[in-house]
């Protein structure tokens, strides 16, 4: 794991797991806009993208559907992991849909959370 | 043209296979059918039709490996389509297909030149004659079953055997698929909905609208071969509108054009059809709730003048006696008669209104909480795992604890006021806490003494949470309230004791108590001696308590000023 993009609008836990993840020595890069997270992917190479559901100018979905554009659906699986707070049955089988690991927000374990996305 | 690889060169083609109505055969010359190309087969073995002129060509592709070679295939469609077209202007099918095994070229022409079903020519007509029947099929059909049906009647889709409607409901499970197939067979079926979203999805971003049944095997739908498919949607449902001739031919542009306006014509149809069938059967599901329900009522339709009304409506009631009248949906009324049992119900339903309001609030709030909180909570985590002076890190652990308080906080109320159906054991001392901790902007000065009796401190009650913390705090509060403006010191005393088989919990105060002549009136609905009282709350938690199998009572204490309210609450 080598470089991740963290797609989340609440700049504390951008910020705080940024840091968390520089500290582990992997380069970060962040998001708050859904948006420009997408020209972001399209445009780089990233190993893991950690993105939260509730963004506010388009959904974490509308970034993985954009997505589509460069990487297979077994990539996204592989790259993506959801973070969320709203955890319906609608929200986890669409998350399912796409195969990649969900996170619900707060974390239960810190630890465990970020093994869950750098592993 | 010349970079097309031309279909009859290929060497597969020896897959295809084909019957021919005896009659045909009889027909052809000698040699016509050259054995090393094609094989001659069973009607009930062939898996395409091709309806011609004056008889049925029957073609089947051998070992089923077709889907492997969408070029090859797509050439052999389009090959017997242009014979199909040639076949059109001639007279003699063995002449047809003589031609059609001979003369490569002048087929090649054909296939590139007019794969297209319908004459160009005539299009201006079709239209017309298409939007006309649309509005007569749509005017004639009162089921969503019927109109599906009669889709097929549009003039260019009489070639087509089949016409199917998945249908959606927001909310719904299940999605429907109803429709004709072979123009007679009627079917039904259902569709998970995450199935019904996949197709919806890729017919929503395809602009061919021409699709194969390989592609949705998960629709089962009841035939096999290619479809035209296009996809609606509302407010209230989205639906997927499917035809097919049931073959493998690829369908031509006019052909996927004049589809797509036709659906879209039919579309406000659809929509009429589908609210009037759900309207019917939502009606139908509430005149079976109606009929039992326990209170006099009825339910008048404004517009038409009509009524519903249950038997005990129809036996009681007369209609100066309408003590609830509440307009609901559409042009409708509900009337309910007055009685004991009537406001005694009211009382639950304002309770319970209030609550779910509260709860849903509760729930927003936790939402746009969670986030900022785990926000703070992430970064205190940081900084209490840095190399930092010991003082810092106990200020950073003491706000990550604040946060965890705030989220406890805040889960605790959204949990409290959800309506829970099943009831687990909740400690009583819980319960007062909880009440308190919500009375606590009324009883700021007020001195406060809670005693447990032996063996009350650690009891835990069979009974709605919520429940018990509504009646303690109206209780609370309005002793609070009673003491506001007094000079001494407001005290509110709470103590909890054993009697039989019940808890009691006295609530008192020291405040000015309650005169001898409004004892009488006290659990009256409305009835309050507080300018803004709305006299409901005395009323709603002694309904609340005899709901739990318990009661409340106003004890009169002839040595102490003040009023006491006793909740009785049964310890099973």
């Amino acid at each position: 794991m080598k470089h991740i993009l963290i797609i989340e609008d609440e700049i504390l836990i951008q910020q705080s797991l940024k840091k968390l993840f520089e500290r582990k020595g992997i380069k970060v890069a962040v998001s708050s806009s859904g948006k420009i997270a997408i020209d972001m992917i399209l445009a780089h190479d990233f190993d893991r993208i950690i993105c939260d559901l509730m963004l506010q100018d388009i959904s974490g979905f509308d970034v993985i559907e954009e997505s589509k554009k460069r990487y297979s659906p077994k990539e996204i699986g592989q790259k993506f992991v959801i973070m969320t707070a709203y955890n319906s049955p609608q929200v986890l089988s669409r998350a399912n849909s796409y195969q990649c690991k969900l996170l619900n927000k707060p974390f239960d374990n810190l630890d465990e959370a970020l093994r869950i996305m750098t592993e | 043209m010349e970079n097309r690889p031309n279909p009859l060169n290929q060497t597969p083609l020896k897959l295809l296979a084909i019957h021919l109505d005896p009659q045909i055969l009889a027909d052809l010359p000698n040699g016509a059918i050259d054995p090393s190309v094609f094989r001659c087969v069973n009607a009930n073995e062939a898996q395409f039709c091709l309806l011609l002129k004056t008889s049925r060509l029957w073609v089947q592709f051998a070992d089923g490996e077709f889907c492997d070679y969408p070029y090859y295939l797509k050439n052999i469609f389009r090959l017997l389509e242009s014979f199909r077209t040639y076949s059109l202007t001639n007279t003699s099918p063995s002449e047809t297909f003589h031609s059609f095994i001979k003369t490569t070229e002048a087929i090649e022409k054909k296939i590139f030149s007019n794969v297209s079903m319908t004459p160009g020519e005539n299009v201006k007509d079709l239209w017309d004659e298409i939007i006309k029947k649309v509005n007569a099929i749509s005017a004639e059909s009162h089921s969503l079953k019927g109109l599906v049906k009669k889709i097929l009647e549009v003039p260019f889709l009489q070639n087509f055997q089949s016409s199917l409607i998945i249908l959606h409901l927001k909310g719904q499970t299940k999605a429907e698929l109803m429709g004709t197939i072979w123009r007679s067979e009627h079917i039904h079926g259902l569709i998970e909905v995450k199935d019904f979203n996949l197709a919806f999805n890729s017919i929503r971003k395809s602009k061919i609208k021409s699709f194969s049944t390989d592609a949705f095997i998960k629709l089962n739908l009841p035939f096999n071969g290619s479809f035209l498919a296009k996809e609606a949607i509302s407010k209230k449902y989205s639906l997927i509108a499917i035809v097919s001739r049931h073959d493998f031919l690829s369908y031509g542009n006019e052909e996927i054009e004049l589809f797509e306006t036709c659906i879209d014509l039919l579309q406000p149809h659809f929509e009429r059809l589908i609210d009037q069938e759900f309207s019917n059967k939502k009606i139908s599901e509430l005149r079976i709730c109606l009929k039992d329900f326990p209170l006099p009522l009825r339910i008048r339709d404004g517009q038409s003048g009509s009524s519903f009304m249950n038997d005990l409506y129809r036996n009681e009631l007369q209609d100066q006696d309408i003590f609830y009248n509440k307009k609901i949906k559409g042009p409708f009324s509900l009337d309910l008669y007055d009685s004991d049992e009537l406001r005694h119900y009211a009382f639950d339903l304002f309770h319970f209104q209030r609550i779910s309001l509260l709860g849903e609030l509760l729930n927003t709030l936790r939402h746009e909480l969670s986030n900022p909180l785990f926000g703070l909570k992430l970064s205190s985590q940081i900084f209490t795992t840095l190399e930092v002076a010991n003082d810092d890190k106990e200020i950073m652990i003491e706000i990550e604890k604040n946060v965890d308080r705030c989220q406890a906080i805040i889960e605790n109320f959204s949990n409290m006021y959800q309506i829970q159906s099943d009831i687990k054991p909740v400690l009583l001392k819980k319960m007062i806490e909880e009440s308190l901790v919500l009375a606590k902007s009324e009883i700021r000065e007020v001195t406060k003494k809670i005693s447990y009796a032996p063996g009350t401190e650690d009891l835990h009650l069979n009974v709605p949470l919520i429940f018990v913390v509504q009646v303690l705090f109206n209780l609370v509060v309005n002793a609070a309230q009673a003491m506001r403006s007094q000079t001494q010191r407001a005290e509110l005393a709470i103590n909890i004791s054993l009697m039989d088989s019940n808890v009691l919990i006295d609530i008192s105060d020291n405040g000015p108590g309650i005169p001898d002549d409004k004892l009488i009136n006290l659990f009256k609905p409305f009835f309050t001696t507080k300018s803004q009282g709305t006299g409901l709350g005395l009323v709603l938690s002694r309904n609340l308590t005899l709901k739990m199998g318990g009661n409340i009572e106003y004890q009169v204490n002839e040595n102490k000023k003040g009023a006491c309210f006793r909740v009785i609450l049964p310890l099973t």
